[in-house]
């Protein structure tokens, strides 16, 4: 594969790359509908996959935060077709690596050492791309290391690149500037944080420690004083992503592990912590040879305020679902129900919302939920594509939180279905006053 | 061969000349006032430069020839393309003129905006122009670069243009840490890189040397 050497940065550049893409996405149109006039039976599956081809290929030569939106939308794939969704988990790894001068340009910048002085080996070509960066495998002292290095103007690049997204977000979505906005000054928020290296090492560190005594769980060590600004270094963990996972047929047994160690590390993050590691794809796991699950990025953390977390844990946690005034005053909190809305939309977005805090709280109904069950993501996804037909839902709802909530919970479920485990739910429970 | 041993070496006399220029912001008057503020006769003084540009080019060639020496001895740089080769020397280039910018930016502002390179760069210019030569034809040999009639010979003035243009930038940079000048490197060699590679235009040009030459053959071919 022929390296790339640069990241359009420059605005114009960027745009210049996605107006290209909006050609072919044009193009992709006139294709398949030139083609229907002969083969009315063609169906848009072929056209969704052209596109998907092309705005990929598009957003991975952007990299940096354009990338990182891809990831995103590729967890949603109740609201992404089928074809769009294949073509963007290919965007969760393998994006093409950037030249070798500038990483040790950024080696000799930080450390004033080029890699071949600082480790016994370092392998030039990155082993796999992290969206906003590349990992390098190197050796020192006999230890194995992962070497994550991020492209250098990310950071300066993550505003104009978000706002060369949303239209196509806008297209993708449904949805209009206006929604949109909310939540992407949310989103930035989080992209910004995922540049800050300094930040991410802290936490890594933090947050592996605190969650070292859960079982079957493992964290690389890091090392600080090998790490900067835009390098991070840690032990390397040798295992597969799930996908080769999956393929080696592992055993029920294995599989509920894996599944046991992503149901815990997730919810003792959101229960004991309150802050949680809101990029669950599976780019950022790693499965053991002996069956733990590996975590290897904490660039993307989601801080849960109490005026969040109360409200919304004691919906799906107690029987407050029960009681309709206290579920609507719940749902005024978590801006579910405005203000300004009528007692007729009350109604609808009660029951709407309703439905779905039951759908989301299903697994932890009883001690132990089947994931594979494809019965219960067939209510998920159908759930999502009533909803977006929805014309109440052209307008967004619901808090800024609810963003990466709902994308750390669904990522959860996803991976947990893929991996077709079976879990134990009550591990660890929502501090939220049960009595009701 | 001198009777006296020099008291001052070469690189002395470059530190004290640029201590001078850019605590007076000119060049020194004379070389014999130079000398005597620096405790020597006029003579020692010419047993090393010939005169004060002499010692600014030496200025420069010392930081382009430390810049090659640099990045030959990575150990990586037997296993880079000739691109790469390009990039990394300008890295390393723009990482050592940071410890001399005001000389630099003094430097260039004294050389004045002239059509073609400053003289103060002669000396670079050649060490330059060897190391692009020698890469160039390291590309040409891998298969790394087209050989193309005539324009091979002009690959090396564009990286010497390149050289001029990264310069220039950097002067004029005030990213921190001189993050603008590293994606100006990059985009810049990449640009010129990709001119230097195989592209459709070569296909095009064969294509259409072939139609040419074969132009017959359209007649015969149909039926």
């Amino acid at each position: 594969m022929k390296e790339q050497d640069s990241i359009p940065t420059s605005k114009t550049q960027r745009s210049a790359k996605f107006v290209k893409t909006g050609f072919k996405v044009g193009g992709n149109y006139i294709k398949h509908y030139s083609k229907k006039l002969f083969n009315p039976e063609l169906s848009k599956d072929e056209l969704n996959l052209d596109n998907a081809t092309d705005i990929y290929t598009s957003l991975s030569e952007l990299k940096g935060s354009a990338l990182k939106v891809a990831q995103m939308l590729s967890m949603d794939k109740n609201i992404l077709p089928k074809a769009y969704v294949d073509q963007f988990s290919l965007s969760q790894y393998n994006a093409p690596p950037l030249s070798g001068p500038l990483i040790v340009r950024t080696f000799t910048k930080y450390f004033g050492k080029t890699p071949s002085q600082i480790f016994d080996e370092f392998n030039i070509k990155s082993t796999n791309a992290a969206s906003i960066g590349q990992v390098h495998q190197a050796v020192l002292n006999g230890k194995k290391l992962a070497v994550k290095i991020q492209y250098p103007g990310v950071g300066d690049s993550i505003s104009s690149d978000l706002k060369m997204v949303k239209p196509f977000a806008f297209r993708l979505l449904g949805m209009s500037q206006k929604e949109l906005e909310v939540y992407m000054s949310e989103v930035e928020d989080r992209l910004l944080e995922e540049t800050d290296y300094d930040l991410e090492i802290k936490r890594s560190i933090e947050f592996s420690e605190a969650c070292k005594n859960i079982p079957n769980l493992v964290f690389p060590t890091y090392f600080p004083d090998l790490s900067s600004k835009r390098i991070i270094t840690m032990e390397w963990l040798d295992g597969m992503h799930m996908k080769e996972f999956l393929k080696t047929n592992p055993t029920q047994e294995i599989r509920n592990q894996v599944g046991q160690a992503l149901w815990d590390f997730y919810n003792f993050q959101q229960h004991e912590l309150r802050a949680v590691h809101a990029d669950p794809h599976p780019g950022n796991f790693l499965i053991t040879p002996d069956g733990k699950l590996g975590v290897i990025d904490f660039g993307c953390i989601k801080e849960m305020p109490s005026d969040f977390y109360n409200p919304f844990f004691s919906l799906t946690s107690t029987d407050m679902l029960q009681d309709k005034a206290k579920t609507i005053v719940a749902f005024r909190e978590l801006e579910m129900i405005r203000a300004d809305d009528n007692a007729s939309q009350i109604e609808f977005f009660y029951q709407v919302y309703k439905e779905m805090i039951e759908l989301f709280a299903q697994p932890y109904m009883s001690k132990t939920f089947n994931f594979s069950e494809k019965g219960y993501f067939d209510k998920l996804y159908n759930y999502g594509e009533r909803i977006a037909k929805m014309p109440e839902f052209k307008q967004a709802r619901g808090v800024k939180h609810f963003i990466y909530v709902n994308r750390t919970n669904f990522g959860l479920y996803n991976m947990l279905n893929e991996l077709g485990a079976t879990v134990k739910t009550d591990t660890w429970k929502p501090h939220v006053n049960l009595a009701s | 061969m001198a009777k006296k041993k020099s008291l001052i070496s070469a690189e002395e006399l470059q530190n004290a000349y640029v201590d001078y220029v850019l605590t007076q912001g000119q060049m020194p008057k004379s070389v014999y006032v130079f000398a005597k503020e620096n405790g020597m006769s006029e003579e020692e003084f010419y047993t090393h430069f010939g005169s004060f540009e002499g010692i600014e080019q030496s200025i420069w060639t010392d930081l382009c020839q430390k810049a090659l020496t640099e990045v030959e001895n990575q150990e990586i740089w037997s296993q880079y393309s000739s691109r790469e080769k390009a990039l990394a020397f300008f890295y390393a280039l723009i990482e050592l003129l940071k410890s001399k910018r005001s000389f630099v930016l003094y430097s260039l502002k004294q050389s004045g905006p002239k059509i073609g390179s400053p003289s103060v760069l002669k000396g670079v210019k050649t060490i330059f122009e060897s190391f692009a030569t020698g890469i160039i034809n390291q590309g040409l040999e891998q298969g790394e670069l087209a050989d193309r009639k005539f324009f091979t010979s002009k690959y090396k003035d564009a990286l010497w243009m390149q050289f001029g243009f990264i310069l220039n930038f950097w002067a004029k940079d005030s990213s921190a840490g001189f993050e603008k000048t590293d994606e100006a490197i990059e985009k810049g060699v990449n640009v010129t890189f990709d001119l230097f590679e195989k592209s459709a235009l070569d296909s095009i040009l064969d294509y259409g040397k072939f139609m040419m030459n074969n132009g017959g053959m359209k007649q015969n071919m149909k039926f």
